[in-house]
């Protein structure tokens, strides 16, 4: 098992066409929903604000990180998008944010190998050089090769 | 050199723990620093700080949004909490104030 099983090439979109974070947030759903990854795209969006309101989930650098923990997750995995002109967003750095790592989490899966991986993906962001890769990336494949190499 | 060691913990346990966590060691490593850092998560603890290795630690730093488990486990340990956000913005800060508060 590998980074492949939680990164889906159809849930990700380099070239996001949204002027704000509710947009973003509402695109990404939408390719997880078509995806079959989400049963329900409300009941999650509802989700991912619950998190959003606890804290911020821009981690400077330009990119954002939020996650819904969520009933309506039927497969624990991560959508990309990436805003080049930049959108607004609560953010340590104060900072625009140009690329959105949304994370579905399946709300009753604990100790399970997705939600791990889930926790690797996350763990490469911590490091600049994966994130300016990503920023710069041409092609879903390229994200996926990033992730993988990290 | 210190010895450092720390647990991270986030309100839902999913992503930041994991970027705060890599923030730190690869901070600590830069700065010529041993550093163990353990992760209170939604998948459970993982890098679980051993006996030995909250003896022989210099600085316990708790980076974290909730309560975390075991903080009686550095009794007598200097112990500096610090918020998530912190860790994640700025950890090579966080680590050389760290080094200057400890060599006063």
């Amino acid at each position: 098992m590998d980074v492949t099983d939680v990164i889906n090439l159809n849930a990700i979109d380099l070239y996001l066409q949204v002027d704000d974070k509710k947009g973003a947030i509402e695109v990404l759903s939408e390719l997880l929903f078509k995806d079959g990854s989400i049963r329900s795209k409300e009941e999650f969006i509802n989700d991912v604000y619950l998190r959003e309101a606890q804290g911020m989930t821009g981690i400077g650098d330009f990119i954002a990180i939020p996650h819904g923990k969520s009933d309506s997750v039927v497969k624990t995995c991560i959508a990309v998008g990436r805003v080049d002109k930049g959108i607004a967003w609560e953010t340590i750095d104060d900072k625009p944010v140009k690329l959105i790592i949304l994370f579905a989490v399946d709300n009753k899966s604990k100790n399970n190998q997705h939600v791990k991986l889930m926790a690797k993906v996350a763990g490469a962001l911590a490091n600049k050089k994966v994130c300016d890769a990503l920023l710069e990336a041409e092609s879903p494949e390229d994200v996926l090769s990033i992730f993988k190499q990290n | 050199m210190m010895n450092i060691i720390g647990i991270t913990a986030c309100t839902a346990g999913i992503a930041h723990t994991y970027i705060a966590k890599e923030k730190l060691v690869n901070a600590a490593k830069e700065l010529g620093h041993n550093v163990k850092i353990e992760t209170q998560g939604t998948i459970g603890t993982e890098d679980e700080l051993t006996k030995e290795d909250i003896e022989k630690a210099d600085i316990v730093i708790i980076a974290a949004d909730i309560n975390i488990g075991g903080k009686e486990r550095f009794k007598g340990k200097k112990v500096i909490d610090v918020p998530m956000q912190t860790a994640i913005k700025s950890p090579k800060t966080l680590i050389q104030k760290i080094e200057e508060k400890l060599r006063s």
